[in-house]
């Protein structure tokens, strides 16, 4: 429950924050996320999948989470400034895995289980894009959000979830 | 398998169908509350150096039933969103016997020259209302909201042409560096964005402006990456069990 309120009060905080610029709402937030990670670290005991596996297993899941869009228009955004805004996109997304995925997922399963744990995850992961995406956003967001710790308790790892998030984001550039 | 595992895969395929039913139309989303760059300007006739990679820039259309007389409030936008307009109901008076009536925006490939001293910046673009059947004229009666994407580079304010002349129109810019204006249009005709002849380009401090918060963000995450990998490498270090002497 701890890790579900430290990660719905980031969310908020950034929200708050937004007013004063994407620089310094986005910055905080990943602070944030990343100190609830740091603090909430712990052993696991659960099967892992072996690193290899899982990365392709992350690749494949986010491109079944692309699949919808990609027959859609191309963007005009050249490729040479994807770079960047990518390395961002990667950065925040794997932080946000590793805070809900992990922290977050960790304590749930310990405590209720660890479908309970994908079912907060999924939840705690729309409510923290309520504020940038509106209610709108919300199915969509809780699906993938299911779909992410469905991954999570498949693999036993978060780096797979990570790579599907950072794809699924790293479409936008393209289609969007 | 193991119950978490079940679980995890059935949570997986319900999440993967479910994600692919609620996509939009619009493009896939970005699931960090992170904004994505608008796209390139797309120049009808783009200068030299922008002529590579350049994208013509597209139109819009829709079409409103009249009732009365008169179109019901709506929007019409280009498909690449560089230019909007929104009336409320009333707006726009259809001639007698009109069912609907269709807007369109165009760029405009021909336009009226520039007034002297001023220099077009970036698409004229006609709007335009014509009723349907017959193509009869719609008129504006009030004014409609029109947002129009404004190239890099200087501005001053958007002008209108209804075919007697370019006349200026007050603006309003977009707050936070956005690339749009908008103005409350009188009519039907052209709309372009337009500066003074000669008029300095944008400010070293407006261009600090808009990539600060993009490379400030990517410098924190850097900073924090780092400062999370030492951490990890001192932990790791710290939980390694001293090397034991060995016996002669």
């Amino acid at each position: 429950m701890r890790v579900t309120v430290l990660v719905l009060g980031a969310a908020l905080l950034r929200a708050l924050l937004l007013p004063a610029g994407d620089l310094l709402s986005t910055a905080f937030f990943a602070a944030c996320l990343l100190g609830i990670a740091w603090v909430e670290r712990g052993p696991t005991t659960e099967p892992r999948w072996g690193r290899g596996r899982a990365l392709v297993t992350g690749l494949m899941v986010g491109a079944v989470l692309l699949a919808p869009v990609v027959t859609g228009q191309l963007s005009a955004r050249t490729l040479s400034d994807f770079w960047t805004w990518a390395a961002i996109a990667a950065v925040i997304a794997a932080l946000e895995e590793t805070a809900i995925r992990g922290a977050l997922y960790r304590r749930w399963s310990e405590e209720a289980g660890p479908v309970a744990a994908i079912v907060a995850g999924a939840v705690v992961f729309a409510l923290i894009h309520l504020p940038r995406y509106g209610l709108g956003a919300m199915p969509l967001d809780a699906a993938v959000g299911l779909a992410l710790g469905g991954l999570r308790a498949v693999t036993g790892r978060v780096m797979p979830c990570a790579i599907a998030h950072t794809i699924a984001d790293w479409g936008a550039w393209f289609w969007a | 398998m193991t119950g978490a595992r079940r679980g995890g895969l059935a949570a997986l395929a319900l999440g993967l169908i479910a994600a692919a039913l609620l996509h939009g139309r619009g493009g896939p989303p970005v699931f960090d509350g992170i904004v994505v760059p608008p796209e390139p300007y797309r120049w009808e006739s783009p200068p030299p150096n922008l002529r590579a990679g350049n994208k013509p820039p597209l139109s819009g259309e829709a079409t409103f039933p009249v009732a009365n007389g008169q179109v019901p409030g709506g929007g019409v936008q280009t498909g690449d969103s560089q230019v909007i307009i929104f009336f409320g109901p009333g707006t726009f008076k259809a001639p007698t016997g009109a069912q609907s009536t269709k807007c369109t925006i165009n760029p405009d490939p021909n336009p009226p020259a520039a007034p002297s001293g001023v220099d077009i910046r970036g698409n004229v673009y006609h709007i335009n209302c014509g009723a349907q059947p017959g193509g009869a004229v719609v008129t504006a009666v009030t004014t409609f909201h029109l947002t129009l994407r404004v190239p890099p580079g200087a501005f001053n304010e958007i002008q209108y042409n209804d075919g007697n002349g370019w006349r200026a129109l007050t603006t309003l810019r977009a707050p936070g560096g956005d690339p749009f204006a908008s103005v409350n249009a009188p009519g039907f005709g052209e709309y372009a964005a337009t500066a003074p002849t000669g008029a300095p380009g944008e400010s070293f401090l407006t261009v600090l402006g808009r990539y600060a918060p993009f490379y400030g963000i990517l410098a924190f995450v850097i900073l924090f990456g780092i400062i999370a990998i030492v951490q990890e490498i001192r932990r790791r270090q710290r939980a390694r069990p001293p090397p034991t002497k060995k016996r002669r």
